[in-house]
């Protein structure tokens, strides 16, 4: 099982010293956490995508890309990555530049987005949000699955004989997970395709969260990926952790209590009781997430939002070390010791992917770059045709 | 035959209330005139007083908890319902306008509903056609043609309305709201995930 973090990089003032960091600081405190992340061992650090103050990761793949520079095992993501705003086209060839860069140490998480001002911005409109996810990412992974694609559609102008550079790395497109908080025709795109889903319950009752990932599971099953207990499934949460759940409680408290996303609203008691938000101990941070399983049955990421409301930058760094050295490897140990053995542990890796492609037949046996059908055919396969002429 | 069920949401926020005890009444015709029909119907009472802090911190998060998601999930399945708000400055009460802001917006649409309203004086009669049947007909609700005003002195053994007593604009409202209910098929709550179509027919669409 898989622990990360991840940003919606917001930038808000600390109200414990009424400072307010500017974009730059934000941004670079984000590379920051991320790099110390990989550092300390955790498994994923995924950024946002944003088109509004407060709010500055406004472009994921620049991020993640130096990132892949600077870390060296952390799988680098979305959370999320706007399939109804951004050109498809675009984001095949920017995921499919950050998969080559990283090395294919990448996945994405597709969302809507749900600040109405964005979809005019860049040309949308929100009530078509369901129909353009769906025609756009139906194109996306055309453009990553097929070298020349001709097509037409709705919601951008059409295209003939194109190809998508740079083609995904070895022939095979990257991870992709939906991410959906409400829609279940989300739920039921990521079913159809056997992507993964996540369900970013950072402000739901465990039991919605486990409505919608029953769901997911159901219809994964119904399209023939496999067994609905295979389905690759993450969840959101967040954290606030210190040695004494008091220490705990005293600390983040005036961050909750005027947090843009919650402040002003039910008590701290009360959204701890009724959401994954879990301010305390190791120890209860462990309690509660080794328990969402027997809910959701076993998934495969869990994703803890850590670095908002205005702390830290030193707090975040610090709540990462105590992720690292005194949850993550209790709850990994007791996911494995419940896990069914034909019950995949973890998302698939790029390697997994690329082995599953060609015992499928999906690839040829030697990984060549596929010929763009402009230029010719490949040496390759030229030496395939020499092959073929000496049997004969 | 399944029970109906009639779903009664009090704005009152004084205890004991007028806006409650109007409600009630309500309730009371209704469903005796549906047990003059022969149907048999149950009453789910939501007190907006009880759900205030949940209301507002809806407003705020976005999502309902406690007592609120069941009021919601008690009115996605009424088969009726009577609402009923105290008058706060020519309107209805600034709570019952936040419960409904934070009804998901298909939830009363067809629903056969009966509206009161509560006041000091007769002056605030009309606030049921000027303000709350407005506020119905957006929600597409099936509003009944009675709406039912209460003053102070309507509650004074004669009252004050000659020609309309209070007793009988209740039990004519409330015949009406029966009159709705019995003459449509139970209502079946749809979930979240009974209507989501196929991916093929979405990508076909």
């Amino acid at each position: 099982m898989q622990f990360g973090i991840f940003s919606v990089g917001d930038v808000t003032t600390d109200p414990t010293t009424g400072r307010t960091p500017d974009d730059t600081e934000r941004v670079r405190a984000m590379l920051t956490i991320a790099e110390h992340a990989d550092a300390a061992g955790l498994d994923v650090f995924a950024t946002g995508e944003h088109h509004n103050p407060p709010f500055v990761p406004s472009s994921p793949t620049t991020m993640l890309g130096y990132l892949a520079g600077r870390t060296k095992n952390i799988v680098l993501s979305t959370a999320t990555t706007l399939i109804t705003t951004n050109d498809p086209v675009r984001l095949a060839e920017e995921y499919a530049m950050l998969q080559v860069i990283s090395g294919g140490r990448m996945d994405l998480m597709m969302g809507r987005g749900n600040t109405g001002p964005v979809y005019p911005w860049f040309g949308k409109d929100i009530r078509q949000g369901i129909p353009l996810a769906i025609e756009n990412y139906a194109l996306l992974r055309r453009l990553w699955e097929e070298d020349v694609v001709d097509w037409s559609g709705k919601f951008r102008t059409p295209l003939q004989g194109f190809t998508s550079t740079p083609r995904p790395l070895d022939g095979v497109p990257p991870f992709v997970w939906h991410g959906s908080i409400r829609s279940p025709e989300i739920a039921e795109q990521a079913a159809y395709y056997g992507d993964g889903f996540l369900h970013n319950a950072i402000f739901w009752p465990m039991q919605h969260t486990a409505q919608m990932v029953n769901f997911y599971r159901e219809r994964y099953e119904h399209y023939g990926h496999g067994r609905a207990d295979q389905a690759i499934v993450g969840l959101g949460g967040q954290v606030f952790v210190r040695t004494s759940s008091q220490a705990a409680w005293d600390e983040f408290r005036p961050y909750f209590d005027v947090a843009p996303v919650y402040g002003h609203g039910p008590s701290m008691e009360d959204f701890t009781r009724e959401t994954p938000l879990t301010v305390g101990s190791p120890q209860q941070v462990i309690d509660r997430y080794g328990a969402f399983w027997e809910q959701v049955g076993h998934y495969q990421r869990q994703m803890f939002l850590i670095d908002h409301a205005g702390l830290p930058l030193k707090t975040v760094l610090e709540q990462i070390d105590i992720l690292a050295e005194d949850i993550v490897p209790v709850l990994r140990a007791e996911a494995e010791a419940r896990r069914p053995a034909d019950v995949p542990a973890n998302p698939p890796s790029h390697a997994e992917r690329v082995a599953a492609a060609r015992a499928a037949g999906k690839l040829p046996a030697a990984t060549a770059a596929a010929a763009d059908h402009w230029t010719g055919r490949t040496a390759e396969d030229d030496l395939d045709a020499a092959d073929a002429a000496t049997v004969r | 035959m399944t029970a109906r069920s009639i779903v009664v949401v009090s704005g009152g926020l004084s205890q004991p209330s007028s806006t409650r005890m109007l409600a009630d009444r309500l309730a009371d015709a209704t469903v005796s005139a549906l047990a003059e029909r022969g149907v048999e119907a149950r009453v789910t009472v939501v007190e907006l007083r009880d759900l205030a802090h949940e209301v507002v911190d809806m407003t705020l998060t976005g999502y309902a908890r406690g007592g609120l998601a069941d009021a919601q999930e008690a009115l996605a399945g009424a088969d009726g319902v009577v609402a009923v708000t105290p008058v706060y400055t020519a309107s209805y009460a600034g709570l019952f306008k936040s419960f409904v802001d934070v009804l998901d917006k298909d939830t009363l649409r067809g629903t056969p509903v009966v509206l009161g309203a509560t006041g000091g004086t007769a002056r605030h009669s009309l606030v049921v056609e000027h303000a709350l049947r407005p506020l119905f007909a957006y929600l597409g609700a099936d509003v009944v043609p009675t709406g039912v005003f209460a003053a102070t002195d309507d509650w004074a053994e004669a009252g004050t309305d000659d020609v309309r007593p209070l007793p009988d604009r209740i039990r004519r409202a409330g015949e009406q709201l029966a009159e709705r209910v019995a003459g449509r098929e139970p209502a079946r709550r749809v979930g979240l995930y009974d209507a989501v179509p196929s991916f093929e027919d979405l990508l076909g669409a």
